[in-house]
């Protein structure tokens, strides 16, 4: 196999896999790419079973070929070399050159049959949207991914395609976010699945732009087609816990506030935020919001933010980091904050189809359970 | 190249009833499963003739043997044998794992003699000075010493060596892997996986991707590889105790009843044994009359009656069945981590979205 190739190129696709290579794997093979020289294109793919991701880049193919090199250690190189144009060639016992410039080296490989192939998904539900749509819809709700392991049907986003529409919802159990957008397909195709959590992170890495983006679900696994990346991953298997009954169908009020604006004061008040408990108090009074927090023997910290609010004066405590998350992935200026009382869980919305349920801390007497 | 030995002793505690009561010779006899609903523990090879087995509950063990005799259990009894083989284990090496009362791996690695005598020599001693007969496996790792302890039971012993693990493996079925049930014997068998050998032609990313972790080490099991090594000191995980109920208890207030009895077992075990182990959880089994088990567990360091009998209580609502068995426990916290241990005194707790046991 040789072929001859940009620098520029190589490094971008070696951007797009060398996050999937497992090194720690009992598998010496998962911890090489795959490389392969066909009709003037160069392929390279990883895995570790759990998710692949293949990317194709231009190249002149001067012989057609393949193999499997060492991931990191040939992506280190690639990195390093010194002219914009890169030849590599392989010899059938899997031994390459890598030449650019002045520089040369020689790695040796494995041969490419033992890299497990990719899933073929047959009998598959297939639905497209633009790229950046659904990295969108990942990063306003991924965040509120739980990392707890015991949980581990929430260590993804639901993807539920129903009704024309694609919802994605991602909770901890303790805060949960859930964006739906419209999306057209043959109602039989109608599907919920779970996204582990690396497949959304290596997904809102490489999505992009106003192209399509294809999706193929099969028997526990998902494809994603991005014309020039293919990723496959596959699904968490269990079922989701019913979101939409912890979502409080009306609340009493409603406060605008400027995203920013509480972003920040947020952010200032958390650093006297109790440690152990980890909680700022937001009190609503007449007209104002007070945002404050202590942390006993250390100190406080408070800020007031004037809104528009007439009712009852209510306090609710809530951790700072479950309600940063949303305001730092949002765009949109404005959110509103609507609440029932101090024990009901609170909701974040904003002007586009988007919601945030955060539930409160609660008091409770010393030592109890 | 380790060299281990797996010694088990010959239907332990029924060979001590024996030993114990001679006018039994020649009868088939079984200890525990007398009552009501009791399983049996062990029984003899007269026993086992007509099908009895241990763990088989006592009335299917006497339609099966009409004259079975049934003895009770006499754990001291046996707990004073056992001491005795482990003292003859020691004198010829420090590296002993034991099992259980009847069985444990020897590291014999360093004993500068062939572990085939050592274990022909131990099994002699055993019976000089117990009167009860043991069975040896000797072997490269764990897993096929005990494999191979199997081999020539009762009285006798098997060694597989180093040059003969291949062979050895290739025509062993798989449901002798540790860990490979009836279940997993007969998934295999259907894709006509009957022995280790078949096994091996699977490639490890076949293995990993289809049984997981699992895979992972199944795949090492069924070549006959076996890293662990034998660790004298194993770190109790957890302390606890049950009950099986010669009657189902139907109410909550008989179940309660009983977890208080047992909770008190095992915080005088606790006070007696381990008072200074850091406690991580505490938790209640119950086992309903449909054989179905439930666990409910709950963070704590203190364990107290109170508080198993709301994890009772919490358990017991799962099924509307009547209860078979009850057990208490704790676990214990590792020794090494250093777990905040009073984050139970914060004045404010996160408030969950779902319930418990829905996500």
């Amino acid at each position: 196999m040789k072929v001859i190739l940009t620098k520029e190129a190589l490094v971008a696709a070696l951007g797009v896999v060398a996050n999937v290579v497992s090194n720690r794997s009992p598998l010496p093979i998962l911890g090489n790419a795959l490389i392969k020289a066909e009709d003037g294109k160069l392929t390279i793919a990883t895995t570790d079973l759990a998710i692949g991701v293949r990317a194709v880049m231009p190249a002149e193919v001067v012989e057609a070929g393949a193999t499997t090199l060492p991931a990191k250690r040939f992506f280190s190189i690639i990195r390093e070399l010194p002219a914009p144009e890169v030849t590599l060639t392989v010899d059938d016992k899997h031994s390459a050159t890598i030449e650019s410039g002045s520089a040369y080296y020689k790695i040796m490989g494995m041969p490419q049959e033992e890299f497990p192939p990719f899933p073929r998904l047959d009998g598959t539900r297939a639905f497209s949207l633009k790229q950046a749509q659904l990295k969108d819809m990942l990063r306003r709700t991924a965040y509120a991914i739980s990392t707890e392991e015991s949980r581990y049907v929430l260590n993804g986003v639901l993807l539920s395609f129903k009704e024309n529409q694609l919802t994605v919802v991602a909770t901890d159990g303790r805060r949960l976010a859930m964006v739906q957008e419209p999306l057209e397909f043959p109602e039989e195709s109608a599907i919920d699945v779970i996204l582990p959590t690396a497949a959304v992170n290596e997904l809102q890495r490489v999505l992009k732009g106003d192209e399509p983006v294809g999706i193929s679900i099969g028997q526990n696994q998902i494809a994603f087609d991005l014309g020039h990346i293919y990723m496959f991953s596959k699904l968490v298997d269990g079922n989701y816990p019913e979101y939409r009954r912890v979502i409080p169908a009306a609340a009493t009020g409603r406060i605008v506030l400027e995203r920013e604006l509480l972003l920040s004061a947020v952010r200032r008040v958390a650093l006297l935020a109790n440690e152990k408990s980890l909680s700022v108090k937001l009190s609503f009074g007449n007209n104002n919001l007070e945002i404050s927090a202590n942390t006993p023997d250390i100190g406080e910290a408070k800020e007031t933010l004037t809104i528009s609010y007439t009712d009852r004066a209510f306090a609710i405590a809530f951790n700072p980091d479950y309600l940063m998350d949303p305001l730092k992935n949002l765009d949109g200026d404005q959110v509103f904050f609507d609440f029932t009382n101090e024990y009901e869980p609170g909701v974040l919305k904003y002007n586009r189809p988007f919601t945030y349920v955060i539930m409160p801390m609660r008091a409770t007497p010393s030592g109890a359970k | 190249m380790r060299k281990i030995i797996h010694l088990d002793m010959d239907c332990f505690y029924a060979a001590v009833e024996m030993r114990e009561r001679p006018e039994l010779a020649g009868l088939p006899i079984a200890v525990g499963g007398g009552s009501k609903r009791g399983v049996i523990c062990t029984c003899n090879y007269k026993a086992r003739q007509y099908g009895v087995r241990s763990a088989m509950p006592g009335f299917m063990a006497r339609q099966r043997c009409p004259d079975l005799v049934f003895l009770p259990v006499r754990f001291d009894l046996y707990r004073a044998t056992s001491q005795v083989i482990r003292a003859i284990f020691h004198q010829y090496t420090p590296l002993v794992e034991p099992l259980s009362l009847d069985e444990a791996y020897l590291d014999v690695t360093d004993a500068g003699r062939y572990a085939w005598d050592i274990a022909r020599e131990i099994r002699a001693r055993i019976l000089s000075e117990t009167q009860l007969t043991a069975s040896a496996g000797i072997a490269p790792n764990k897993m096929l010493a005990k494999i191979a302890s199997d081999w020539r039971k009762p009285n006798g012993q098997f060694a597989v060596l180093p040059e003969q693990v291949h062979a050895f493996m290739a025509a062993l079925p798989v449901r002798k892997i540790w860990g490979v049930g009836p279940k997993s014997a007969e998934r295999f068998a259907a894709r006509g996986i009957n022995t280790c050998g078949d096994l091996q032609k699977l490639t490890l990313p076949e293995m990993a991707a289809q049984f997981g972790k699992w895979g992972e080490e199944l795949y090492h099991l069924c070549r006959g590889e076996d890293n662990r090594a034998v660790r004298p000191h194993r770190i109790r995980k957890s302390l606890s105790t049950e009950n099986t109920f010669f009657d189902n208890l139907t109410t909550l207030a008989e179940c309660q009843e009983a977890i208080d009895k047992l909770g008190r077992e095992v915080l005088d075990d606790l006070r007696a044994k381990v008072p200074e182990r850091r406690i991580r959880n505490a938790y209640v089994t119950v086992k309903f009359s449909d054989f179905t088990r439930t666990t409910r567990q709950c963070v704590c360091t203190t364990p107290t009656l109170e508080i198993w009998r709301t994890l009772l209580a919490e358990a017991w609502q799962r099924k509307p069945l009547p209860v078979r068995l009850l057990g208490t426990g704790v676990q214990f916290a590792d020794d090494d981590s250093d777990e905040d241990d009073d984050h139970d005194s914060a004045q404010e707790r996160q408030a969950e979205l779902f319930a418990a046991d829905e996500a």
